[in-house]
């Protein structure tokens, strides 16, 4: 068990050469049982967690089978539990908060890192992060009070204007929406995304930087020939990693969502995304197909989370890589 | 970066200078866009909010019923420091404990970690909740303090693990060359260079985590439940600041509840910057310190 754990090299890359098998007294053995059944203990508390969800919820998945997933209805005093609703609820207001979030993300990251001189452009990273320590609830209270007021004359004038003719974007216009709710995620995301796209524009080789300028090209040119190009990946990583956030976030949503369990037909109509319906049901749940079908909830909602974030944290891995070896 | 590239940028074709500059200009103007609603929020907190705190707001409990006037938020202060500090308490040994696991065994066993870590980062705050909920509410047949702390502890985890394994691998490698040519043993190293050495990274890293516990709202919801009265008991239901605001801000129609809600909404961002500037500070002077040191 101790022979197997043990590595050739240490933190430091130095190899533990002839003496290591001597150096590894009693002591270092505990050491390494208590580091492992830390590790272990947590590995198999997080497993044991997903199991219990996956457990529970599994009344609720057998009952409707895939009909879960695809059923258009949620009612429960009907008992019919169907999630599509809130899956499109989810993923439409995650597509718009990554609409309006990505753009001004990538150009906040490229005035930091490409138009202003580090003194500058730390302070204003600094004030751009800040976005993300107002918590959750607080956006939430603020969209409530603030944000919905204001929207909801200009969602009424587009939807009465312009929305007539264009669809999903018509009336009814309450105030509360799935717009409102893509714009809160949309802020609160725009500084994660914000941060790892800085990361990524600060890795771009300098020599190619100075062969665009030294071609005689603006700074746009080395932006447009040298930084995305090289740095498309991380780019990727980093709005699949902020997707992720979008897709998990709750109670700001659940704010100014409108709680509607339906799909609307227009972006400024009232609906629900899966962890706000949670939040928002599941205390009230007292018959157990209700409980056990928002637990089977919990469990699309960490299907798909998992899955974008596996997905972006394998593209950033490739994309650091790459970085690395460019350098 | 001392190089001039203003040099380098010899004229161009009015139209190429063009398009540079109104690139120059669009994120000029996302950025001050993307800072609107931080402003927003900071100048609806102060001028609406402010007026709300006072002495009696901090340490008087609330009234029972949302929508009555009077009273403020003592519990959920007490209730918010208890469970944070509580999640701290079980995070912080568990996380440092896994981040020298993965440095000092690392290969496969810190892969197979690696990917637990990723999947806990992943996983939605609500889902935390629902999670905590089955293992131990469920068991122990009604909500606590104790399970909430649990749900924030599985937030905090993976920012500490992180924090903490980049810490390690930036240890010098004349310190730790240092410390096996004097024979120490692994975890002597362990205990009186790596962690000593990486001490202050390991404490950002931690207050990092605390600010992002303490504003969560969704892990709280099935585990602490909330509370409308005073209660330092780890097995009672327990009120916090953000499930306070939640609440009031559900009856905002009721201006004495608005009111608990943004008051509350002011100290809880006032003790959350708190602890990010302080991470921040500690950061930025690390740097400072290791660039003109030495």
């Amino acid at each position: 068990m101790v022979g197997r754990i043990r590595s050739k090299a240490g933190p430091d890359g130095l190899a533990a050469g002839p003496f290591a098998r001597r150096r590894l007294l009693n002591g270092d053995i505990v050491f390494r049982l208590v580091a492992a059944a830390a590790a272990g203990l947590t590995i198999g508390l997080i497993g044991l967690m997903v199991f219990d969800s996956v457990q529970a919820a599994w009344p609720a998945f057998q009952r409707f089978g895939l009909d879960f997933v695809t059923g258009i209805r949620w009612s429960p005093s009907f008992t019919i539990y169907g999630a599509l609703p809130f899956i499109y609820g989810t993923l439409l207001t995650s597509a718009i908060a990554l609409l309006l979030a990505v753009p001004i993300a990538v150009l906040i990251a490229l005035l930091v890192t490409e138009f202003l001189p580090t003194q500058v452009g730390r302070p204003v990273a600094i004030v751009v992060d800040l976005l993300a320590a107002v918590p959750s609830v607080v956006w939430g209270l603020w969209g409530l009070l603030v944000l919905v007021p204001f929207m909801r004359p200009i969602e009424q004038g587009i939807a009465d204007g312009p929305g007539r003719l264009i669809p999903f974007l018509g009336p009814p216009t309450p105030g509360p929406s799935y717009f409102v709710a893509g714009v809160v995620v949309a802020v609160m995301i725009v500084p994660i995304v914000a941060a790892l796209t800085r990361e990524v524009f600060a890795t771009t080789p300098r020599l190619q930087r100075e062969a665009v300028l030294a071609l005689g090209g603006t700074r746009w040119d080395v932006i447009r020939c040298v930084v995305l190009p090289i740095g498309r990946t991380g780019l990727l990583a980093a709005v699949l990693l902020g997707l992720g956030r979008a897709i998990g976030e709750t109670i700001a949503v659940t704010m100014v969502i409108g709680n509607a369990p339906r799909i609307g037909g227009s972006i400024f109509s009232p609906g629900f995304t899966l962890a706000s319906v949670i939040a928002n049901e599941f205390n009230e749940a007292t018959e157990p197909l209700h409980a056990e079908s928002l637990v089977g909830l919990g469990v699309v909602l960490l299907v798909i989370a998992i899955i974008i974030n596996g997905a972006g944290v394998a593209v950033r891995r490739r994309f650091e890589r790459s970085a690395g070896r460019g350098r | 970066m001392a190089a001039d590239y203003g040099a380098l940028l010899s004229p161009t074709s009015r139209g190429r200078r063009f398009k540079a500059n109104l690139v120059v200009a669009l994120a000029v103007v996302a950025t001050t866009f993307a800072l609107v609603p931080l402003a927003s929020v900071f100048l609806f907190l102060v001028t609406r909010a402010a007026g709300v705190l006072g002495p009696d707001f901090l340490l008087q409990d609330p009234p029972g019923d949302l929508s009555a006037a009077g009273g403020g938020i003592r519990n959920a202060i007490t209730g918010t420091l208890e469970m944070t500090a509580l999640a701290t308490f079980i995070a912080a040994p568990v996380g440092i404990l896994i981040a020298i696991f993965d440095t000092e065994v690392g290969g496969r066993a810190a892969t197979g970690t690696r990917f637990f870590i990723d999947v806990l980062v992943a996983l939605p705050s609500i889902v935390v909740g629902i999670f905590v909920y089955s293992l131990i509410v469920v068991a122990q047949g009604h909500f606590s303090g104790f399970a909430g702390s649990v749900a924030l502890a599985a937030i905090m985890l993976p920012v500490i693990v992180v924090s903490t394994e980049e810490m390690l691998r930036l240890i010098p490698r004349p310190i730790s060359e240092g410390a096996r040519a004097l024979g120490l043993s692994r975890w002597r190293t362990y205990a009186s260079v790596f962690l000593p050495t990486a001490v202050s990274g390991i404490f950002t890293g931690l207050l990092l985590a605390v600010s992002r516990a303490i504003g969560e709202t969704a892990p709280l919801l099935f585990t602490a439940l909330g509370n409308n009265f005073f209660s330092t008991d780890m097995n009672e239901p327990m009120q916090g600041l953000p499930l306070l605001i939640y609440r009031n801000a559900l009856n905002s129609a009721f201006p004495a509840a608005r009111d608990r809600a943004m008051g509350a909404a002011l100290v809880l961002v006032l003790i959350v910057l708190a602890f990010n500037l302080l991470g921040r500070w500690l950061v930025a002077r690390r740097k400072l310190s290791r660039s003109t040191g030495q």
